[in-house]
């Protein structure tokens, strides 16, 4: 009896080979060697992520199919694993001191940041909705554990159990969407629902209902509005390091399946869709920065404008086209290094317990630690999209990408609410540098690790703001292997 | 024949499922949460998808809402305190929901579903496992990392120390 | 196949509304990871339904994988749930409100 085995192709999947293994090594090293190899875990977190950026770079410029069509490593693919394998980086290097003072240094952690990882890269690889949806779930299921990784802070656990639930209640709904789909498609490989449409005039009422719910789901996933209820809860109950990493990759990894879903499979322009998106774009823009302007909270500012941001990038996944998802790429990137580089800097001044995460606890930072105050001036100076930071140039090519396809009002609504964004970003810098009335204490936790991972994000952030043509054209070799 | 057991299976499904949104006490809950699963398996053995009845039955019925019953008696004392158990805004709830509900019934009604072209027989497990080896191969390791990642998860969250 | 392929379908939908229902209305984190199980399963089944119709295997092999996947997320949530009730004898979502809404 013989059996057709499709081609397989390893080599496709070499960057999720090589972090699962190392996660194996660290359970490993957890289980059987001797106690003090465990400060060493980080280090070989570490070199495995390194190990996953060479073969990032070694696959660039290669599309290959593999598991008979159900994953591909095209540039699309490679620039969101490079995005996670940053994401995962930064976050490793800010977690080591962080989980020693809050005493929750447990190896299991770095176990579950690389196997997350690896969720996010297969979702982004993936041309199956089976393996998509599987991906999500070992994404998902990760990061509800290290929701609520602090055991012992009832804020974490109520984040890990929020988390859970809207997490499940949108896989349902995504689950659903999948299975309509394919009663519709005859197939969940999203090559062949991309034939079967191109052919077809319009899509059956039953498959606009799959691809509604599927979208839902993303939708909850990604955070954008009205769907973001449980996000400024998650954010500001997990641990800070937990949060850094949650708003990086699992957001980069929600939009590339977006991507993938609207733009290879959907690509038909109907406009219900493109009129949808557009709509989802304005709330979310809106709402996230308006609510943002009333936290007091850093960590809770943060998360409604991690939301705004969301509504940014789907701006660029309107827009579409060639422009719009190199836009939504870059954006991505520049998010993920300003963003993790303002939460390094929460964790490096944080407390035990983090109780002094409010905007009065860093009243005249600037006086005692003026190189801490201007990294986090760097920081919020990107976010808020001021030149000649990452941040304005990602704004900057998101709206003219809008612009270009035709959408000027809403290029110019997501203008305005940069403009608003400028209000609560700058009070951080205001508060800092010119507060009458500075904090009584300032803590500082001197960490190796965590400063290199600040370098990093601030020189990233300012290169990507001085020089991104070289990354921007990277994005947009990075979306010709399937647009074209 | 199979149209009786359909009707029995549909009323047991829509029933139970009903106690479990509905009922006060979690235990109770939980119960009819079995006898829909298992309502459930047999609507897979009337479709002739023995091996999923079959795995429905293992997974659902004899880990996962036996783990749930664990979750119940770990959390609460079995006398049934009967507190409030509803949200305060099931109206709104329910007038969306149904209104979706009806608007797929109406999708699914409207739809006339083109029989298929191959004329095979019913998937059997061998096939199944044919399939997992070698097509699904992917989605089937991907499947274990999940396993892998649940296991070490809830051993974290859940070990005491 | 006598019973009509629509009627599986409908059967598979009332159930997944059953669910969303039961999560939108109920506190109880335990009943709320019921009603999940319950949305789960009307997609199963429409999946199932479907492969059989279309005499096509890989809506039967996706349900086998969402079946695991299902059992991996309960026992997850279910180890959370426990967690939650060890530091605050409650498993209510309402109760959970350190922080505001």
């Amino acid at each position: 009896m013989s059996i057709p085995i499709p081609s397989i192709n390893i080599g496709a999947i070499l960057p999720e080979i090589i972090l699962i293994a190392t996660a194996f090594v660290i359970i490993f090293v957890e289980l059987f060697a001797p106690k003090r190899w465990r400060l060493g875990i980080p280090i070989i977190c570490f070199a495995g992520l390194l190990a996953g950026f060479y073969a990032v770079g070694s696959l660039w410029g290669e599309t290959i199919f593999a598991f008979g069509e159900s994953v591909t490593s095209d540039n699309f693919a490679l620039f969101f694993k490079f995005i996670f394998l940053l994401g995962a980086l930064l976050v490793t290097l800010i977690s080591v001191d962080y989980l020693k003072r809050e005493g929750i240094y447990h190896a299991e952690y770095f176990f579950l940041i690389l196997l997350s990882t690896v969720g996010m890269m297969i979702m982004a690889s993936s041309l199956d909705l089976i393996s998509i949806f599987l991906g999500l779930e070992v994404m998902s299921i990760a990061l509800y554990v290290l929701a609520g990784f602090n055991r012992t802070d009832p804020r974490s656990n109520e984040a890990s159990l929020k988390y859970f639930l809207i997490g499940a209640f949108a896989s349902g709904f995504l689950l659903y969407g999948i299975a309509l789909l394919y009663g519709n498609f005859h197939t969940t490989n999203l090559g062949e629902i991309f034939a079967l449409l191109s052919g077809q005039e319009s899509l059956s009422i039953i498959g606009l209902i799959g691809i509604v719910l599927v979208l839902i789901g993303f939708f909850f996933k990604v955070a954008f509005v009205p769907f973001h209820m449980w996000v400024p809860d998650v954010y500001q109950g997990a641990p800070t390091s937990v949060t850094a990493f949650m708003s990086a990759g699992p957001k980069a990894a929600g939009f590339a399946v977006l991507l993938r879903i609207v733009i290879y499979a959907f690509n038909t322009s109907s406009p219900e869709f493109t009129n949808l998106l557009w709509i989802v774009a304005v709330v979310t823009m809106s709402v996230g920065n308006i609510v943002a302007i009333a936290q007091n909270n850093l960590k809770r500012m943060l998360a409604y404008s991690s939301i705004a941001h969301a509504g940014y990038v789907l701006v660029a996944v309107v827009a579409g086209g060639p422009v719009g998802t190199s836009a939504a790429m870059f954006y991505l990137l520049v998010y993920t290094l300003m963003n993790v580089g303002a939460f390094s800097i929460l964790i490096v001044f944080g407390k035990r317990g983090e109780d002094n995460l409010n905007f009065s606890d860093y009243a005249g930072l600037a006086s005692k630690y003026p190189l801490g105050a201007l990294a986090m001036t760097l920081f919020m100076l990107s976010l808020a999209g001021i030149p000649p930071t990452a941040g304005f140039v990602g704004k900057f090519y998101v709206f003219s990408a809008a612009v270009s396809q035709g959408y000027v009002t809403l290029a110019v609504i997501g203008v305005l609410n940069s403009l608003i964004s400028v209000y609560y970003y700058i009070r951080v810098v205001v508060v800092m540098y010119m507060s009458a009335k500075p904090a009584e204490k300032f803590y500082f936790t001197y960490s190796v690790p965590a400063i290199i991972a600040l370098i990093i994000a601030a020189w990233g952030t300012l290169q990507l703001g001085i020089l991104p043509e070289r990354w921007l054209s990277l994005a947009k070799d990075s979306i010709f292997s399937f647009l074209l | 024949m199979f149209d009786l057991a359909f009707y029995i299976l549909a009323v047991l499904i829509l029933g139970s499922a009903l106690m479990v949104v509905t009922l006060r006490n979690i235990f109770h809950c939980a119960l009819f949460l079995v006898l829909c699963m298992f309502s459930i398996a047999g609507i897979y053995i009337l479709l002739e998808a023995e091996f999923i009845a079959a795995v429905q039955v293992l997974i659902y019925v004899g880990a996962v809402t036996i783990l749930m019953i664990f979750a119940v008696m770990l959390t609460h004392q079995l006398t049934g305190k009967t507190i409030r158990q509803v949200n305060d805004q099931p109206i709104a709830a329910l007038f969306i929901i149904s209104s979706l509900l009806v608007l797929t019934l109406l999708a699914l009604s409207k739809t006339t579903w083109e029989v298929a072209s191959s004329s095979g027989v019913s998937p059997s497990a061998t096939e199944l496992g044919r399939a997992l080896m070698t097509v699904y191969v992917l989605p089937f390791e991907v499947v274990s990392v999940v396993l892998l990642v649940a296991l070490v998860g809830a051993i974290v969250i859940s070990r005491g120390d | 196949m006598p019973v009509p392929l629509g009627y599986y379908l409908g059967l598979a939908a009332i159930i997944f509304t059953v669910g969303v229902i039961g999560v939108l209305v109920r506190r109880n984190a335990i009943i709320i990871l019921m009603s999940i199980e319950l949305m789960l399963n009307g997609a199963n089944l429409t999946l199932v339904a479907f492969s059989v119709h279309l005499q096509e295997l890989s809506g039967q092999v996706f349900v086998f994988l969402v079946m695991t996947v299902a059992a991996a997320e309960a026992a997850v949530g279910l180890a959370i749930i426990v967690m939650i009730f060890r530091n605050r004898e409650s498993v209510n979502v309402d109760n959970l409100n350190i922080m505001k809404w």
